[in-house]
């Protein structure tokens, strides 16, 4: 073997420099290019009536006339419309146009004169739709109102398409998203964004999508354990809410931050809940490649932090006079676990996931958390239009256990948080009356082990994650298929929860014993406020509707800044986010549509 | 002889049903069906109807998939304006073609109000304020200044005198005397009102619903509001509807309580469900020609027509559908 010569030399060391070296000896870079053509070509192989079955097959060039039928009966078949369809179809289109017979051309033209494509009525909704209507537009210039399905011309489309989407941006990037970190939807902003990267032509729109993109996967980074989406979330599905890596951001976390360590598609516990969940392929086939630094963000756990974050409600239309009041959330990530909360309250309805420890694990059902499952017309009738009366039924229709008493997310007025790093304070004050008069705690079966103290401390543990709940009121509990429900019907009620790890705690028995040393004052309890003295020796003062004390300071959820934290870093209303890792930044600065990585 | 009255029986209620065709085109509003499901069902289950037969046939009209169809009429000149969650639609062809005339500002849009006298000044209240168009969609803008919160149900064009607009309001009933660009409140402080309507008869008379406080009555154009309810065993009132020829006459139509209806202007009501299975009625509609053909859409149930003035219903059509709105010209 010869000597490298000098070009070669410098190549390599610029490599070692850039690019992080990932277990096995490989890159981030590496692992990402492995990943995604392992993706596309398992995608490839499917025959799912998808279109990122399609583009994937396209892609490999495998199977190419099963592709076109794919996508001809994607084109037939009025059965699909709306707002997913209106960016996917043109999405599969771009990708794969210049193999398709000219009766495919037009046919996915046709299918933008012909069928409808309802706006909805969510973030996701807009942003798929007006994702989709922005790019077919650009696609087909110049055309009349007649050939387009909503009566405008590709003109007044692309428009009214960039406008919204800047806006969308802009906001995203200044007070938060509505439908904040939610490992159920986050497919369905990083999807669109990855195809309107690809494919804007106008380079300032495609600079936005990138910068969406940054801030929509940093935003995850920060938050990320193995492959889990950590801390609280503005909506998310049962099932993905007792299963954290069942989400369909585990597929982006696969992909794009190299964990977890399996293929979801090839594991039943983890089997996507929408079959087949191939959006990644998108990703997949894009030019997108994620910063280094965000993968390292989401990676580098060798030191517990506290993040912190203000996203926004979604649009209050009644019964409020602030549209998007502040949603506050507290994130506690180390290396075992995450420990995350949203303040409390109404911030989304019907599938609001409050706060939960997720623990990493070679396990499923790897979170504890507890809820209060409201449910009540005048929540939805906060944000839908429709009669309150009505709505609940309505909603059942489509998420089928909003009135459910066993539901595993809701929001609820009458829950409220306060934390403080890996100690966490929950109360419950219910109201008599109210719908479902009792809360809920999910603890899967499959722990380690999960004793019930005489202190009163239920004591759990996960491989290395240690976890403590205290609950202010009994209650009983019920076994259920892959976990015990701990439920207690009183009313006033709350639970203090402390997490540990082997880490931190050196042994489970040592973490009992600590905990057990532990102060709860419940002397105002029916004043709603609670004291505790953890493990560590902080007293957290907290009093359901009042102040939360640390260490006899307030707390003033005001203070908390758009991202803050090691890694991410930004003022509120500012546009500018700043990302962290080491002696590196990136800033993202959405006034100036500009990235800066300073030295 | 029993041949006869069969024949009497069989051919009279037709001939009275065949009466009761006219020039009026009914629009009925079907905003979503349990038979309809979200992007994996295509049936023209929702969406515009229309009948000139008197409900007999109808027939659907442009889009076929579901946009959220909230509430459709035809203004005087003909164009077809629908309140879709898509935004304010349009069609100059009697439904055939039709134009999303609003742009990602206007959303939720749960009714709109064509000037009658002025058909091409279109009011859409919607779930973020009040829009106006003063030429038939080409631009709106918004009216919002005056109310305390934006959240409107339904506006109503005073046919009398244009400039004189009023506006169903989550925190009460509000009016306008210049065209909607100032709002001042008229009365019902602090209650949802749901829609409103105006005597055929006398334009001074206006009638409001509310979702938790009944039914009210104006005698004075909108100045001063008496509540009606008082006979009312349901409070929560979705939609109203004067026969047009005897204006003491008039349905509403409740939740859970089916329709009621008045012939003292409201002093007393009298519950008519006879043969109702759904009684959520979220919409109504009196025929000119024959006011006693009355249609009732309700939520999840479908419409219901009456040939006797609400004595008796029978299911028509929309199997399981939600008639959010009805219309008729």
């Amino acid at each position: 073997m010869g000597a490298l010569s000098p070009m070669k030399t410098f190549s390599i060391m610029a490599c070692m420099i850039v690019l992080p070296i990932c277990g096995h000896g490989q890159s981030a870079r590496q692992i990402f290019e492995q990943r995604t053509a392992r993706l596309i070509e398992v995608a490839a192989g499917e025959n799912e009536k998808s279109p990122y079955i399609v583009a994937a097959k396209v892609h490999t060039g495998r199977d190419l006339p099963s592709a076109f039928v794919l996508l001809d009966s994607l084109t037939n078949d009025r059965a699909m419309g709306g707002m997913f369809y209106s960016y996917t179809i043109i999405a599969t289109y771009l990708y794969t146009r210049d193999v398709l017979p000219d009766s495919l051309h037009r046919k996915i033209r046709q299918a933008y004169r012909d069928r409808t494509m309802y706006r909805g009525d969510t973030e996701n909704h807009w942003v798929t739709y007006y994702t989709g209507l922005y790019l077919a537009a650009q696609t087909w210039p110049g055309e009349d109102p007649e050939t387009w399905f909503n009566g405008k011309s590709s003109e007044e489309n692309f428009k009214e398409a960039e406008e919204w989407l800047r806006l969308w941006m802009t906001t995203s990037a200044t007070i938060g998203q509505g439908e904040f970190d939610s490992p159920t939807y986050i497919t369905v902003f990083l999807t669109p964004m990855t195809v309107l990267y690809e494919f804007a032509k106008d380079p300032v729109m495609k600079k936005r999508a990138q910068m969406m993109l940054d801030l929509l996967f940093a935003d995850f980074a920060a938050e990320h354990l193995k492959g889990n989406y950590g801390g609280g979330h503005s909506r998310d599905y049962p099932e993905d809410i007792k299963n954290p890596l069942a989400a369909p951001s585990t597929m982006w976390a696969w992909t794009y931050f190299g964990e977890p360590n399996l293929e979801q598609w090839n594991e039943a516990r983890y089997r996507p809940r929408n079959q087949g969940g191939w959006e990644p392929v998108f990703g997949a086939l894009s030019s997108y490649r994620l910063p280094e630094i965000i993968y390292n963000i989401a990676t580098d756990r060798s030191t517990p932090y506290v993040h912190t974050e203000t996203k926004r409600v979604r649009n209050i239309i009644r019964f409020g006079k602030e549209k998007n009041p502040p949603a506050y959330k507290y994130t506690y990530v180390t290396g075992d676990y995450v420990l995350g909360s949203l303040h409390g309250g109404i911030l989304q309805p019907i599938q609001q996931h409050t706060w939960d420890v997720t623990y990493a694990s070679d396990k499923p059902f790897n979170t504890i958390f507890t809820l209060h499952p409201y449910y009540s017309g005048k929540e939805l009738a906060m944000f839908f239009p429709e009669e309150q009366k009505f709505l609940s039924d309505e909603v059942d229709r489509y998420h089928k256990v909003y009135t459910n008493p066993n539901k595993l997310n809701s929001s609820s007025p009458y829950e409220q948080t306060f934390q403080h790093k890996n100690t966490l304070i929950v109360l419950y004050n219910i109201e008599k009356g109210v719908m479902q008069p009792h809360i809920d705690g999910f603890f899967p079966k499959n722990l380690d082990e999960r004793v019930i103290d005489p202190s009163g401390w239920l004591f759990c543990r996960a491989g290395n994650t240690y976890v403590a709940m205290f609950p202010l009121k009994p209650g009983e509990w019920i076994e259920e298929e892959v976990n015990w429900r701990w439920r207690s019907s009183e009313l006033k009620n709350g639970v203090i929860v402390e997490v540990g790890s082997a880490a931190e705690d050196q042994s489970f028995d040592e973490f009992k014993s600590q905990v057990k040393k532990t102060s709860v004052d419940v002397k105002d309890f029916n004043r709603m406020t609670v004291r505790y003295r953890n493990r560590h020796g902080d007293w957290l003062g907290f009093t359901f509707g009042g102040a939360r004390l640390l260490n006899g300071k307030a707390v003033d959820f005001k203070s908390y800044k758009f991202f803050g934290g090691p890694f991410l870093q930004s003022e509120r209303n500012s546009g500018v986010i700043t990302l962290r890792h080491g002696n590196r930044s990136r800033i993202l600065d959405f006034n100036k549509i500009e990235i800066r990585e300073p030295q | 002889m029993l041949r006869s009255r069969l024949f009497l029986a069989v051919v009279i209620p037709f001939l009275l049903c065949d009466a009761t065709i006219a020039q009026e085109t009914i629009y009925m509003s079907v905003l979503s069906s349990r038979k309809h499901r979200l992007n994996v069902s295509d049936n023209p289950l929702v969406g515009l109807f229309v009948s000139t037969d008197a409900g007999a046939t109808w027939h659907h009209r442009g889009w076929r998939e579901y946009v959220r169809t909230f509430y459709g009429e035809a203004a005087s000149d003909g164009t077809v304006w629908l309140a879709c969650g898509n935004g304010v639609m349009r069609s100059t062809d009697g439904g055939t073609r039709w134009r999303i005339t609003t742009g990602w500002q206007i959303t939720e849009a749960l009714k709109v109000s064509a000037d009658p006298k002025s058909p091409s000044t279109v009011y859409a209240a919607t779930a973020y304020g009040i829009f106006k168009t003063t030429n038939n969609g080409e631009s709106w803008e918004q009216s919002n200044i005056g109310l305390a919160l934006p959240f409107t149900a339904d506006v109503l064009v005073d046919r009398s005198n244009s400039s004189h607009v009023l506006a169903a309001t989550e925190e009460g009933l509000y009016a306008s005397n210049d065209g909607g660009r100032v709002w001042k409140l008229s009365g019902l402080k602090g209650k949802g009102v749901r829609t409103m309507a105006q005597d055929p008869l006398d334009p001074r008379i206006l009638m409001a619903c509310t979702e938790e406080d009944g039914v009210f009555r104006s005698d004075d154009g909108g100045k001063r509001w008496k509540q009606k309810s008082r006979s009312l065993r349901h409070q929560t009132v979705y939609a109203i509807a004067f026969d047009p020829k005897q204006s003491s006459r008039v349905y509403i139509g409740t939740h859970d309580g089916g329709v009621y209806f008045t012939n003292d202007k409201g002093e007393h009501w009298e519950q008519r469900i006879q043969g109702m299975r759904n009684l959520v009625v979220h919409s109504l509609c009196v025929l000119p020609s024959n006011p006693n053909v009355v249609f009732a859409g309700t939520l999840n149930g479908g419409l219901y027509r009456s040939v006797d003035g609400g004595l008796n219903w029978e299911f028509n059509s929309q199997e399981e559908g939600q008639v959010w709105g009805l219309s008729v010209r």
